[in-house]
């Protein structure tokens, strides 16, 4: 007959958890959306961030511009400087590079390893990029860099999201 | 790598890739000092996240390692160096403090890791570019120390 009976001690802790869940989800909730909410936002807009990079100053040669934003994380709202590697082309048209190692995410460099000029260096592990942003097969990244939309206005860079590259 | 949930997870599924933790060693004073203290956790917080980025793939940034300023100078060493002897453990083998605290200069020569001591830059009237240029120029002198650490144990 004991069996089936519920003491007062689970029966306490049954309806604690059930109360204690819901107060958790309730609370969770808001919260993950404040987290999520800004990243699905400029995901939809495209914002474009303005750059202090002149487009007519862009050369071949790839050089480090920086960008800040805001960005809100939870109650916390912070400014973000991002950069980007840009430059001209053969054909002349611009390409803006995220330096974001698509290893495990250090920051390459342009040109700085000297037994491999002319590339992307990931200082981490030694991975390595073309200039175009390709990976080379034997380091350790596996997928080309992010590249960046951009648009010119009033002369200047405005840089937008930085985007896998789709395979060719 | 940050200490968030996210990063360690990979850090979990590729911990061949990562061999280096970054410590940021504060000293919380009170009192007259307590002004000074804040300054260099504002510091140290920027300049370490800063370097995070660069080296996001192969160094950890660990929680601070904070400690009251009076508190006895043998148990806060001991206390590092169980961090230090956890973190071998771990097969972490380059280990670097960041601190302002002037202090851990004579404690150097008692740690396995490499002490990175650097007077705070007191930050609080300038504006974020401002902020971003200053760090910026002290994180690329740290770099090639990072980078030459690494070259020597290969
Ligand atoms: S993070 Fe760039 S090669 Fe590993």
């Amino acid at each position: 007959m004991s069996k089936q009976r519920v003491s007062r001690r689970q029966f306490l802790s049954y309806t604690l958890t059930g109360v204690g869940g819901f107060m958790a989800a309730g609370m969770l909730m808001p919260m993950v959306r404040f987290a999520v909410d800004p990243v699905l936002k400029a995901d939809e807009g495209g914002d474009f961030i303005a750059t202090k990079q002149k487009v007519a100053d862009i050369t071949d040669e790839p050089v480090r511009v920086d960008f800040t934003f805001k960005q809100k994380d939870a109650w916390y709202e912070s400014e973000v400087t991002n950069t980007a590697w840009v430059y001209k082309d053969d054909a002349g048209k611009i390409v803006a590079l995220s330096p974001t190692c698509k290893h495990l995410g250090c920051t390459v460099n342009w040109n700085t390893d000297k037994e491999h000029p002319g590339q992307f260096f990931c200082p981490c592990h030694y991975g390595r990029y073309e200039k175009n942003g390709q990976n080379i097969a034997g380091t350790p990244p596996l997928a080309p860099l992010d590249v960046y939309p951009f648009k010119e206005k009033d002369g200047f860079l405005y840089l937008g999201k930085a985007k896998p590259r789709k395979e060719a | 790598m940050k200490w968030t949930p996210q990063d360690i997870e990979t850090y979990l599924n590729a911990k061949e890739y990562v061999d280096t933790a970054v410590i940021p060693l504060f000293s919380v004073s009170m009192g007259d000092d307590m002004k000074q203290s804040a300054a260099a956790l504002e510091f140290i917080n920027l300049l370490t996240g800063y370097l995070e980025r660069q080296f996001t793939g192969r160094l950890i940034l660990f929680p601070p390692f904070t400690y009251l300023n009076s508190k006895n100078e043998e148990v806060i060493l001991s206390d590092l160096k169980d961090w230090e002897a956890s973190l071998v453990k771990e097969e972490i083998h380059h280990i670097f403090y960041i601190t302002s605290d002037i202090d851990w200069r004579d404690r150097e020569k008692d740690l396995n890791g490499t002490l990175i001591w650097l007077p705070a830059i007191p930050l609080e009237h300038m504006n974020d570019s401002q902020k971003v240029a200053i760090i910026d120029s002290q994180v690329k002198q740290l770099l090639g120390l990072f980078t030459q650490k690494w070259h020597e144990s290969e």
